[in-house]
């Protein structure tokens, strides 16, 4: 287990749990099909700015503070 | 005549108002939510003898009440009892579509699936078992293509089924689970006995699961508590086995419906992995090429904006100036009407509403081009691009896009700061718009560049965008670190597929932004030149000098005075400007040119007046599209040397030194914001207090900047 921020561009995790601050924050994140289970691929990860994730077919850029709360396991 | 309400729900980028676009075409109406800044589309349509009031909802990812949007949709799905949802999906993305599904198929309204972007589904070799979904949840399901009308009629046949037999689309139920459907059972009965009155009001079965759920707007709503006993006993035995977060097991629960409807009725997936998108991405987002390749289109964005436009200017300028000015004197002269009306409609009316009407062909060539960048996907990546940047000076990417699209009016910006999540981000942004520098402000930099710096007339205008780019850049620090403290909420956005809108979509668009700036700056200038020419001209008949607007402007002259131009009819310029930027120039003009300099017109009848501007804008058309070919330089900003000298230039050359011309352009380029941007901040803010705020913080911003440049370049000895 390992925040996703850790994954290179083009790895794929699945998301295994959030640390949960703000939970509000979570719960649209969820909405938006960010949920645990899901498999998640990294499009881009430039070491700072704002992590790129594709979940299915949709594409979501999160804020790189964001993404450490997010924890995955490298598939 | 029978009347039915129809809701349109969708998930972002699901295509949904292209679908909108295609069922109302130009009966759409735009307005907003009431009390919110959230764009509301209405359409009034008739379908034999049957009247549709079709309400476009916000794009929600789901009803939870975390973001604005998803609260609107609820609460009118709720509160207004539509009498059918059309459901929009994205047929490529099924599983976190059907999630928002689920939850709408909760409130016991009929439902209809626009299973929309069906064709890119069917490429992609995704094979949707159609009978299949309907029968899982019971609703009708009806693949679309909105961008080619396809499936329309169906879904508007579905419409007038729901209008005549309402019995055919009768809600199932989806079965959440034993447990679960016993402590909604639970609610429900204890509702019925307590409130009853709050059952015939809200969806039984909905108003359950947001009880148990927790949801505070709700709770809020019903003054009802967490802990009613009720509650506790329905809950009970979850809180034992799952802990309390009764929200994060329902929301499981559905995306599970979600997920099983999902597998179940996609029959074959042979998703190739690499699409367009991607490869796009990889480069435009690259982090050595992401900053490069925007700044290159956005020189694109203005060399076609300026050099397709400018013939239109021209032609618009020469009409309006010309054959428009004379021929309604010469009408009015024949009805007798009195000298003072004459000057008030030509100098007063005509000149001012014509200045601003003169630069709407390079503000409406801009929207259009921006709202492609938008529709095609590319500005959510140069939100994202920007991100980081953007963070020094506490806003995040998305603030990026209203200020972007401030180049070319800052109007519309106002509104697009509505895309941010908090408060404190909309007024920052908004009170750095300004900064960028709008099309309103090119008029002034024309004449001032072309009496000036005519040789080196791209680079002082670049030079300008550029001061108003930096300047943003330090006024965000700024207050970031005192007004507006804090930081920018967490960065989460969708970036959508790239998809080449349709022309009609981006007319339509391009339209919309356009017409607040026509119709708002239209009116209010219309009436503020009157204003203008009145200044002027009172009392009447005496030098402009003395006159009401001389005055004002000698009285404050003397604060310009450490910056070069302390003269009264700089200062009145000014002061005009504030009600729009190029009104600086066409009160300089009233101001300067006197009745000699006046140019004898050429005898011409109206119809050969008429003949003459048909022509001229038949080679407007041509120039505007040879301009676009014209190589690498922006055309239109060379500001041709030949260009006959015109009173006014003269007039400035000298008044003005080129010091103290630049210092005038850069304090024009910073200070206050119009009062057409302070209506927008109104509007959207609720009250004056944000444009108050801008004009002291403008202003003497633009003061600081110029008596730096002014003194500065003059102990440098220019």
């Amino acid at each position: 287990m390992m925040p996703l921020t850790l994954l290179r561009n083009g790895e794929k995790g699945e998301i295994v749990d959030f640390i949960k601050k703000g939970k509000a924050i979570f719960c649209h994140l969820r909405d938006m099909g960010i949920n645990v289970g899901k498999t998640v691929e990294v499009i881009s990860n430039q070491s700072h700015g704002p992590i790129l994730l594709k979940i299915d077919e949709s594409r979501i850029a999160i804020g790189r503070g964001m993404a450490m709360k997010i924890l995955v396991r490298r598939l | 005549m029978k009347n039915i309400t129809v809701a349109v729900a969708g998930n972002p980028n699901s295509g949904k108002s292209t679908l909108i676009n295609a069922i109302a075409g130009t009966n759409l109406q735009v307005g907003n939510w009431p009390g919110v800044t959230v764009e509301k589309k209405t359409a009034l349509l008739k379908l034999e003898n049957i009247q549709v009031n079709l309400v476009d909802l916000p794009g929600t990812y789901s009803l939870s009440p975390y973001t604005q949007e998803e609260v609107i949709a609820r609460d009118f799905l709720v509160k207004e009892k539509p009498d059918l949802i059309i459901d929009v999906i994205d047929s490529t993305n099924l599983e976190r579509n059907l999630y928002l599904t689920v939850q709408l198929l909760e409130l016991d309204i009929p439902v209809v699936i626009a299973l929309n972007i069906y064709d890119e589904a069917q490429k992609k070799g995704i094979i949707i078992d159609i009978a299949k979904l309907e029968e899982l949840l019971g609703v009708k399901v009806i693949p679309t293509v909105a961008t080619k009308r396809e499936g329309i009629k169906d879904l508007l046949d579905a419409v007038k089924t729901v209008a005549v037999e309402p019995e055919k689309f009768k809600v199932k139920k989806l079965n959440y689970g034993e447990d679960i459907e016993e402590a909604i059972k639970i609610v429900e009965e204890e509702l019925k006995i307590k409130k009853a009155d709050l059952l015939s009001q809200y969806p039984s079965r909905w108003l359950s699961l947001k009880l148990l759920e927790g949801d505070k707007l709700v709770l809020k709503e019903l003054n009802l508590n967490e802990d009613e006993s009720f509650l506790k006993k329905a809950k009970h035995h979850f809180i034992e086995a799952h802990g309390d977060d009764m929200e994060s097991l329902l929301a499981d629960l559905r995306y599970g419906i979600a997920n099983g409807a999902t597998r179940d009725v996609i029959l074959k997936d042979d998703n190739k992995r690499i699409d367009i998108t991607e490869k796009i991405d990889r480069i435009v987002l690259n982090r050595y090429l992401g900053i490069p390749i925007f700044l290159l289109a956005m020189w694109l964005v203005f060399k076609i904006a300026f050099d397709f436009s400018k013939p239109f200017s021209d032609y618009l300028d020469s009409l309006i100036s010309g054959p428009l000015t004379k021929w309604t004197a010469y009408a009015l002269n024949s009805f007798g009407s009195a000298e003072w009306l004459i000057s008030l409609v030509t100098d007063g009316v005509i000149a001012g509403v014509g200045a601003v009407l003169v630069f709407i062909p390079v503000i409406a060539v801009m929207m259009f081009i921006i709202t492609l960048l938008e529709g095609s996907g590319y500005m959510a990546r140069v939100a994202f691009v920007m991100d980081r940047l953007m963070h020094t000076i506490g806003l995040h990417g998305k603030s990026f896009i209203p200020m972007l699209l401030g180049f070319g009016c800052n109007v519309p910006s106002i509104y697009a700061t509505r895309i941010l999540e908090t408060e404190r981000d909309r007024k920052l942004t908004a009170l750095l718009v300004p900064l960028m520098s709008c099309g309103a402000r090119l008029p002034v930099y024309a004449i001032f560049i072309g009496a000036f710096f005519a040789e080196n007339a791209p680079t002082v205008l670049w030079s300008l965008y550029l001061l108003g780019i930096v300047m943003a850049i330090v006024l965000g620090f700024i207050l970031k670190k005192t007004l507006y403290t804090g930081f920018a909420p967490v960065f989460i956005m969708e970036l959508p597929p790239y998809r080449m809108p349709m022309f009609r979509d981006l007319l339509v668009h391009t339209w919309q932004k356009l017409k607040h700036f026509v119709i708002k700056a239209g009116t209010y200038i219309f009436a503020v030149s009157i204003i203008m020419w009145f200044l002027l001209n009172t009392p009447y008949g005496v030098e402009k000098e003395n006159s009401a607007l001389g005055k004002l402007g000698k009285t404050i002259s003397p604060v310009f005075e450490p910056l070069g131009f302390g003269t009264w009819e700089a200062s009145s310029s000014l002061v005009a400007g504030l009600i729009a930027k190029e009104v600086v120039v066409t009160t300089m003009a009233q101001i300067y040119v006197t009745e000699e300099a006046e140019q004898k017109e050429e005898e011409k009848g109206f119809f050969e007046d008429l003949r003459d501007s048909f022509l001229s804008f038949i080679l407007a058309i041509k120039d505007a599209f040879g301009n676009l070919i014209s190589g690498f330089g922006i055309k239109s900003l060379a500001l041709e040397e030949e260009e006959e000298k015109t009173p006014l230039k003269s007039k400035l050359q000298g008044i003005f030194d080129p010091l103290s011309a630049y210092t005038f352009l850069v304090f024009v380029l910073l200070y206050w914001p119009c009062v057409v941007v302070g209506i927008a901040m109104k509007q959207e803010f609720g009250s004056w207090k944000l444009y108050g705020q801008a004009l002291l913080i403008h202003s003497i911003l633009a003061w600081l900047v110029a008596f730096v440049i002014y003194q500065g370049g003059r102990l440098l000895g220019f």
